[in-house]
């Protein structure tokens, strides 16, 4: 009985995993961060079932409907691109709002579609490398 | 297996079922735009089950409750996403609470983390994308603050009805 509530109090070890979880999320934070946003964002990927379906430019306005199980609308304005509607559950993908530095994405997860700011030219010879 | 236990994984299993209900009237996700995240209230009754009856009865009342909301949602990808993180958070759960060290806060915590951690990696698997995983980090951070809030109400919760052991069995 002792036994049974003394696990239902705050302890120390409870603060040991708190700090190591969020010192783990800090450090993967920073190594997303260092790693994969370096150089300016010039390039959206859009990639459904983790194919490069569509490529495009920041800096060309452009509205366009992305089909698969859902129907996302993604919109490219003033140099920043999100999804601006959905009819996924929750769409949390519009939620996600706009994005524009590199090394951020929106990512729509009942339609499989990532978008994902990269560096880089826009190069059609590239997708198979990217894709594996 | 007894009527008492029956009983007491059905009731626990309708109890996580509404809890996940009432979870998605808050709107967590205007706050912090993140797909997957949630308070993860219906964790408290999988805490429990884990504290109160055993890890079988646990595991079946998760199974039951993934199974079901999928089945009221009509979202096939979500059952994916909520087995893979609850049965990794589960795992989790249950090692961690074997240590000494560790309370209901601390379990809860790091059962948050495994589900975190089981969403990533569906999610890669699902979009075949390894970028993805730049999520795991602030789904880590909520889901630490989650786990906390999670882990006080089910120590409030066992407090108030957890006997002695096996008193629901």
């Amino acid at each position: 009985m002792k036994k049974e509530r003394s696990a239902l109090t705050f302890r120390r070890g409870d603060a040991v995993a708190i700090a190591g979880v969020i010192l783990f999320a800090l450090a993967l934070m920073g190594y997303y961060l260092f790693f994969f946003s370096a150089g300016e964002a010039s390039v959206a990927r859009i990639y459904q079932e983790g194919q490069v379906v569509r490529e495009l430019r920041l800096d060309r306005d452009v509205e366009f409907v992305l089909e698969g199980d859902f129907r996302n609308v993604v919109t490219v304005q003033d140099g920043k691109i999100a999804i601006t509607e959905s009819d996924c559950p929750g769409a949390d993908c519009v939620h996600s709002g706009w994005i524009s530095r590199p090394g951020r994405s929106i990512v729509c997860l009942p339609n499989r579609v990532e978008i994902r700011l990269e560096g880089g030219e826009l190069t059609d010879d590239d997708v198979d490398a990217v894709v594996q | 297996m007894r009527t008492k236990r029956l009983t007491t994984m059905a009731i626990l299993t309708a109890l996580a079922l509404a809890l996940s209900w009432v979870e998605r009237m808050i709107p967590l996700e205007l706050i912090i735009p993140l797909p997957g995240v949630k308070l993860g209230l219906a964790n408290t009754v999988t805490l429990f089950a884990l504290y109160q009856l055993n890890l079988p009865s646990a595991l079946l009342i998760l199974i039951a409750r993934c199974l079901l909301t999928a089945l009221f949602s009509g979202n096939m990808t979500g059952l994916a996403f909520s087995l893979t993180g609850g049965i990794l958070s589960m795992l989790v759960m249950t090692l961690a609470r074997h240590s000494r060290h560790l309370s209901v806060y601390g379990v809860s915590v790091l059962g948050a983390a495994g589900h975190n951690c089981g969403q990533i990696l569906i999610a890669m698997i699902l979009m075949h994308s390894t970028y993805i995983w730049g999520y795991l980090p602030y789904l880590l951070l909520i889901g630490t603050a989650c786990g906390v809030a999670t882990g006080a109400v089910s120590s409030g919760v066992l407090r108030a009805l957890g006997g002695g052991k096996h008193h629901y069995a």
